[in-house]
């Protein structure tokens, strides 16, 4: 299958701060996850390809078309950015027609599609009620209908699930994977491991400007599991509870924090040492303040691959 | 092996013409808005007053015997001149209400764009920069020219009417030239005016603020230098908007400026401020906020 979105050597800077670092990728037909912590570079990789920043080294091709510069591909684009971007005093409906006017469409043509973008999102009902009386669930549904609306062969979604409820991201994620079987090309990015997971297995690791791996998320499972977890309390008996999970085979080793309260626990089983955790903090009746999974995110698993 | 999907959708069928006017939308959007805000209607509205009294005036110049009685016999009351149309467009009240229709339909013209995010949605899309600039300025063409070119045009007509013949027309062949010289001065210099301010906030009721307080801070600076000994001189008028503009005008009527300076200083200084509007709206307008 051929690449649809092709960047090449990219790269962008913003004065001494590195955006993207010699970015070479080729992303195909069907949903992509972009994966990466904040500031990792996958919001300033959207923006090249949907053409608002012009690379500084390199180049982007959509259907083997440059994109800066090149408004007329952008009719052929739809873009969901991150933030809201819209007037709260106008309805969805005003906010649809609008931006389909603006994309060159008739008024009965904007019409007709700002009424089927709302259905899909389901906000048929709330079409002509203000934006300001939105909920979070309904700006990003309203957003993601804006990128939708003109039929464009290639969608981006910039964080598209940020600050939504699990029953809003439910919706969401069914609502882009409807549009996977539509032979479409979807970028969705995110930091958050289970919500990429949750629409597709094809992902793109992205990290301090660079691509870390390309590939099935399964690899990134994986990673996550073969790579030790660190568990991390908080109690003025840290001593004793160390003392009582030393003899637990799961746990590979155990750090004491300069002040002699935290203990940070390594282990590969990090569900076996949270339930012994809550067993001998009971049965020796520990005080505890807290109990942290510092790396139970993506930035362990970055970290092991930039081998830190 | 490469997964094989199923186009499942169906392109539109027509053709997705490119607009002749892409900028359309965006102007129309602005002029709605405008028209949608308190007090507007009423402050636009006050704008034609000065164009009912210079109808007045005119009717009474072309029908000086009805008024004669009224007016001591005299044999020419008002003069329907060159100078006569540029006192109607250089009017303090009409510049006045001009400046406030910017204050309603053009503070918020970028400011609120840049508040909401939206330049990054409109430039997804397939609209350039200048489209959207253009959109933007059409605005204030719009209300400008409604409230200098038309109501000047009209009156030249009702000028023709009521003195019935074309001999007006003869007398004065580039009257209609400089009328619309003037307001395409007026209307590019407050549309680069407008939307530089605008740009420079995200804030539109500041900018509000702002685009009546530079216009007035010149008038009341020039005020305040021509005052003292010193300093007063014709050359201090080139610090007052309103004073520019008088100058433009006067040049472009063929009459004599009311400062004893070369008009061009006062071009220069109007052309000036468009071009620093031009790059200041270049660097601004851009579909994602650079932070450095």
């Amino acid at each position: 299958m051929s690449a649809v979105i092709e960047a090449k050597n990219l790269s962008k800077w913003y004065g001494n701060v590195l955006g993207l670092s010699d970015v070479s990728l080729a992303i195909e037909s069907g949903i992509t996850g972009l994966l990466g912590p904040n500031g990792a570079g996958k919001s300033t990789f959207m923006k090249l390809v949907t053409g608002q920043m012009k690379p500084n080294i390199g180049s982007v091709t959509i259907n083997g078309e440059r994109v800066w510069n090149h408004f007329r591909l952008f009719a052929r684009l739809g873009f969901c950015p991150e933030p809201d971007a819209f007037y709260e005093d106008i309805s969805g409906w005003e906010f649809l027609t609008g931006l389909l006017r603006l994309q060159g469409f008739g008024r009965a043509e904007a019409a007709e599609r700002a009424a089927r973008a709302l259905g899909i999102v389901e906000l048929a009902a709330d079409k002509d009620r203000k934006i300001r009386g939105y909920s979070r669930g309904m700006r990003q549904r309203v957003k993601f209908a804006q990128a939708i609306a003109h039929d464009p062969d290639v969608i981006i979604l910039d964080e598209p699930f940020s600050g939504l409820d699990p029953l809003g991201k439910r919706r969401l994620i069914r609502l882009i994977k409807d549009y996977e079987g539509a032979g479409k090309t979807i970028l969705v990015s995110s930091h958050v491991l289970p919500e990429i997971e949750a629409v597709t297995s094809r992902i793109v690791m992205i990290h301090q400007g660079k691509i870390l791996a390309q590939g099935d998320i399964h690899m990134v499972r994986d990673l996550i599991e073969s790579h030790p977890h660190m568990v991390s309390v908080r109690s003025p008996q840290a001593r004793a509870l160390a003392a009582a999970l030393v003899d637990d085979a799961s746990v590979l080793k155990m750090t004491f924090g300069a002040d002699g309260r935290s203990l940070v626990v390594e282990t590969p089983n990090r569900d076996g040492v949270f339930g012994r955790l809550q067993s001998v903090i009971v049965a020796k009746g520990l005080e505890v303040e807290e109990i942290t999974s510092p790396d139970d995110n993506l930035q362990a698993v970055f970290d092991y691959l930039v081998g830190k | 092996m490469a997964t094989i999907r199923e186009k499942g959708y169906y392109h539109w069928d027509g053709r997705l013409e490119e607009r002749r006017f892409p900028w359309w939308p965006i102007t129309r959007t602005g002029i709605q808005l405008a028209f949608k805000k308190k007090w507007f209607k009423f402050v636009f509205a006050l704008g034609y007053a000065p164009a009912i009294v210079t109808l007045v005036l005119i009717y009474i110049s072309e029908r000086l015997e009805d008024f004669k009685s009224m007016f001591g016999g005299r044999d020419q009351l008002i003069a329907v001149n060159p100078k006569f149309f540029m006192n109607f467009l250089t009017n303090g009240g009409l510049i006045f209400v001009i400046v406030m229709v910017l204050v309603f339909a053009g503070a918020g013209l970028i400011a609120d764009d840049l508040k909401h995010n939206s330049l990054q949605v409109y430039f997804a899309r397939p609209l350039r920069k200048r489209d959207y600039l253009l959109g933007k300025m059409a605005v204030i063409f719009f209300f400008v020219l409604l409230l200098t070119l038309v109501p000047a045009v009209v009156l030249y007509i009702f000028k023709l009417i009521f003195a019935g013949s074309f001999r007006f027309v003869a007398d004065y062949p580039w009257l209609l030239l400089s009328i619309a010289a003037f307001s395409a001065v007026l209307t590019v210099f407050f549309a680069f005016y407008t939307l530089l301010l605008s740009a420079l906030s995200k804030n539109s009721r500041y900018v509000m603020i702002i685009v009546f307080t530079v216009y007035l801070f010149s008038q009341i600076l020039y005020g305040i230098i021509n005052s003292i000994r010193g300093l007063r001189g014709p050359g201090t008028a080139l610090v007052s908007i309103y004073e520019n503009l008088l100058q433009v005008a006067a040049f472009l009527f063929g009459q004599k400026p009311p400062h004893a300076v070369n008009p061009g200083w006062s071009f220069l200084i109007l052309a000036a401020v468009c071009a620093a509007s031009a790059v200041v709206l270049n660097k601004k307008i851009r579909g994602v906020e650079v932070i450095r």
